[in-house]
């Protein structure tokens, strides 16, 4: 399909209301998925909730492959299929939703620039921890990543995908670091963002934003997730105003609706 | 007595064991002598020695096999027929680029008065052959490097690389095939390979991976496989615009199965026989043997041939097959049936029938074709007994059909589901024989019940293959 059709598809598509139908894809939540995944999964799942757009949530032990951009989690929206918090954003505000509109210039900036920060810091750190710690690795990356597949099918896609992830670390200069370097990471990225949220019940204000889904996203992954080592959580925890960010977010975006539903 | 040259023929094609021995190659290989086999055949004879002259890396224990029938014959003519034999087993090996053979009386102390020694001067192939061309098709370019070590051990083992380098793709393949010596037809082989293919019509691109090792043997008049293959399948969406169904498929799963076949041929070639009849029979069991993917599929081709007035042959094929899902998981795309095209029912575009979703065939768990052709040489014969020969025009009439079953109905519906919404086509066209392998299709096709989301090929329609409905 040529440019010009795609982006005649993709206007016809924004003239489309949402539908009740749509669908967020993630691999499985019980054996399979991993921190980095599922954190970006509950960003995009924060954001939705955020816009008062219904979701439906499925686990498939493909979603990655499935992925356009082989990123998790991804959404289907009629016949429409974006993937990542980036492009979702992008979509539902073609559609007339979204949570940034009320910011002024400067602010959208400084959103943007607090989402790259979340990105390149924590999304990276938890993909240092998953797959550059040999414990993290052998534990509990590998053996979940590899369970919807059998032998030996399931070892070479394991290694292939630490493989990928180190030498994406390596290509952004995260391959010499050690894990206390990257915890150090953690803390002052948290830090940044507490100081940013101070005692703001959001981000910006009294609003949400996608930067709150996405911040979200990360730290309540974090705190709600077991691994080898409580580290990570730990170096969230002494930031008070973020865990009560969590909590707030939590129960007036996630818990009443489930109460409703 | 002056020495008689038994060489009558050019050597056998190199292709190896695949293609099998043709039968129309051979067919002239009647001794040529029979008026004077009054004259010979009382002349008793004894064959003392048997020499095999050019041998370098052949081990000779692999050739006494092949041979020793010579050392049987009685007299002349025997002498020279079994020779002609055993020539065409040592071509057959695929090992010799030529086969000669001298019979001479035996000379030396111990002759004997009535004895004959005979020489077959073998040359043998390269160690080493080495190919390489260049392919278009499918919005690509390739180049395909091919070496073959034609007898690897000295025994006929022969070892097979391929590499093909495009632009979009990179596939190889490796293989070690070795006969049993003395019975050619029983052999194994390894095979390591990694394919892509694009199927645009599904908007999907496979990669398979894989190992296998079969094995083959005769029984009676029938020619058995029986196979394992282990195979890592990844599949994708060809383009961001392929329908979910399809991104539903995407990912990767392995198969690993034990697979039998059994075919009986007793056409007298492969492409555009005059008589005789092929029955095939497949079946597949994966997931035994582990892997994620489990099925049974059961699969037919039955044709029968026969020549009617005026050199045209009439030639009626059925091919059927059956997938069916063992345990909770569905069957994969991969697995799948598809049919339509020019090699098989014509009329349709290629595999662009059956079960779809937006626009993308994903194929069906049941499907059955037949065809019915009548083949005639070519109005006014141009070029006949040469160029010509090679060209038939033919009339032809297809049916069939390619659906799911719901595997809870019973046999019964299946076969009534089978039978409606039937497909057929029928035409004229012209068909050119390539070699022994292939054969192309100029055809004007008349596609009908055609049923919605079918893609037809109204009109003309040109088809390339090897194996035609």
């Amino acid at each position: 399909m040529s440019l010009a059709a795609e982006a005649f598809v993709s206007q016809m598509a924004a003239a489309e209301p949402w539908p009740e139908s749509a669908t967020l894809y993630q691999p499985l939540k019980e054996d399979q998925i991993l921190l980095s995944d599922c954190a970006s999964s509950l960003a995009v799942q924060a954001y939705l909730r955020m816009c008062g757009l219904p979701v439906q949530v499925v686990c498939r032990a493909n979603a990655e492959y499935m992925s356009p951009s082989g990123k998790i989690p991804f959404i289907h929206v009629g016949n429409q299929v974006v993937s990542e918090l980036g492009p979702i954003v992008q979509f539902t505000k073609a559609k007339g939703h979204s949570l940034s509109d009320g910011l002024d210039d400067v602010q959208r900036a400084e959103m943007k620039a607090y989402m790259e920060l979340v990105n390149n810091m924590l999304l990276t750190a938890e993909l240092f921890i998953q797959w550059c710690d040999d414990a993290t690795a052998a534990e509990i990356s590998r053996p979940r990543y590899s369970s919807p597949y059998s032998w030996p099918l399931s070892n070479v896609l394991a290694y292939h995908k630490q493989w990928e992830v180190k030498r994406k670390m390596n290509a952004i200069g995260w391959g010499g670091k050690t894990l206390a370097q990257v915890y150090e990471d953690v803390s002052q990225c948290c830090q940044a963002l507490s100081q940013r949220l101070g005692t703001q019940p959001f981000f910006f204000n009294k609003q949400p934003t996608e930067l709150d889904a996405l911040v979200f996203g990360h730290l309540f992954t974090i705190l709600t997730t077991r691994l080898t080592s409580t580290e990570l959580a730990e170096r969230i925890k002494s930031y008070g105003n973020l865990l009560s960010f969590c909590r707030r977010i939590e129960q007036s975006y996630f818990e009443d609706k489930d109460k409703s539903s | 007595m002056g020495t008689v040259h038994a060489r009558s023929l050019d050597p056998l094609p190199m292709k190896g064991p695949e293609f099998g021995v043709q039968a129309d190659d051979i067919e002239a290989a009647d001794i040529e002598q029979e008026p004077k086999q009054e004259v010979l055949e009382n002349k008793d004879v004894v064959v003392q020695q048997v020499h095999i002259d050019g041998l370098g890396r052949t081990k000779e224990d692999l050739l006494t096999y092949e041979i020793a029938e010579v050392f049987r014959a009685k007299n002349l003519i025997d002498v020279m027929r079994r020779s002609h034999e055993a020539r065409q087993k040592l071509l057959r090996l695929g090992i010799f680029r030529k086969v000669e053979v001298v019979i001479d009386t035996s000379r030396g102390e111990d002759a004997l008065p009535n004895g004959l020694d005979v020489t077959f001067e073998v040359t043998e192939l390269r160690r080493m052959t080495g190919s390489y061309n260049t392919m278009v098709g499918n919005n690509e370019g390739s180049m395909v490097l091919g070496l073959k070590l034609p007898n690897v051990f000295g025994r006929a083992e022969k070892l097979t690389f391929q590499f093909s380098y495009g632009t979009k793709e990179t596939s190889y393949g490796l293989s070690l095939f070795k006969p049993q010596p003395g019975h050619f037809e029983r052999n194994i082989s390894i095979n390591m390979y990694k394919v892509t293919g694009q199927f645009p019509w599904s908007s999907l691109r496979e990669t398979d991976r894989g190992v296998s090792a079969e094995i083959s043997f005769p029984v009676w008049k029938t020619s058995q496989t029986l196979k394992w293959e282990g195979v890592w399948r990844e599949l994708g969406c060809l383009a961001r615009t392929a329908s979910f169904a399809i991104r539903e498929e995407s990912g990767h799963s392995l198969k690993s199965s034990l697979s039998h076949s059994m075919v009986i041929d007793s056409r007298n070639s492969s492409i555009l026989p005059r008589k005789g009849g092929l029955l095939k029979i497949h079946q597949e069991l994966a997931g035994f043997t582990g892997g994620d993917a489990s099925f049974l599929k059961e699969d037919f081709e039955i044709q029968l041939n026969k020549t009617l007035f005026w050199d045209s042959v009439l030639s009626a094929s059925l091919w059927g097959g059956l997938l069916l899902p063992i345990g909770e998981r569905p069957t994969s795309i991969a697995d799948r049936f598809y049919l339509g095209g020019p090699t098989s029912i014509r009329g349709f575009s290629m595999y662009s029938m059956g079960p779809q979703s937006e626009g993308d065939y994903l194929g069906g768990e049941g499907y059955w074709a037949g065809g019915l052709h009548l083949y005639t040489p070519l109005p006014f014969r141009p070029g006949r007994g040469g160029f010509g020969d090679l060209f038939r025009t033919h009339f032809f009439l297809n049916a069939g059909n390619l659906c799911n079953l719901n595997y809870g109905e019973g046999p019964y519906a299946h076969l009534k589901k089978l039978a409606e919404c039937l497909r057929w086509s029928y035409g004229v066209g012209l068909v050119l024989r390539l070699g022994n392998i292939a054969r192309l299709e100029l055809n004007y096709c008349i596609p009908m019940g055609v049923q919605s989301g079918d893609r037809i090929c109204d009109g003309v329609q040109f088809g390339a293959g090897i194996r035609f409905l």
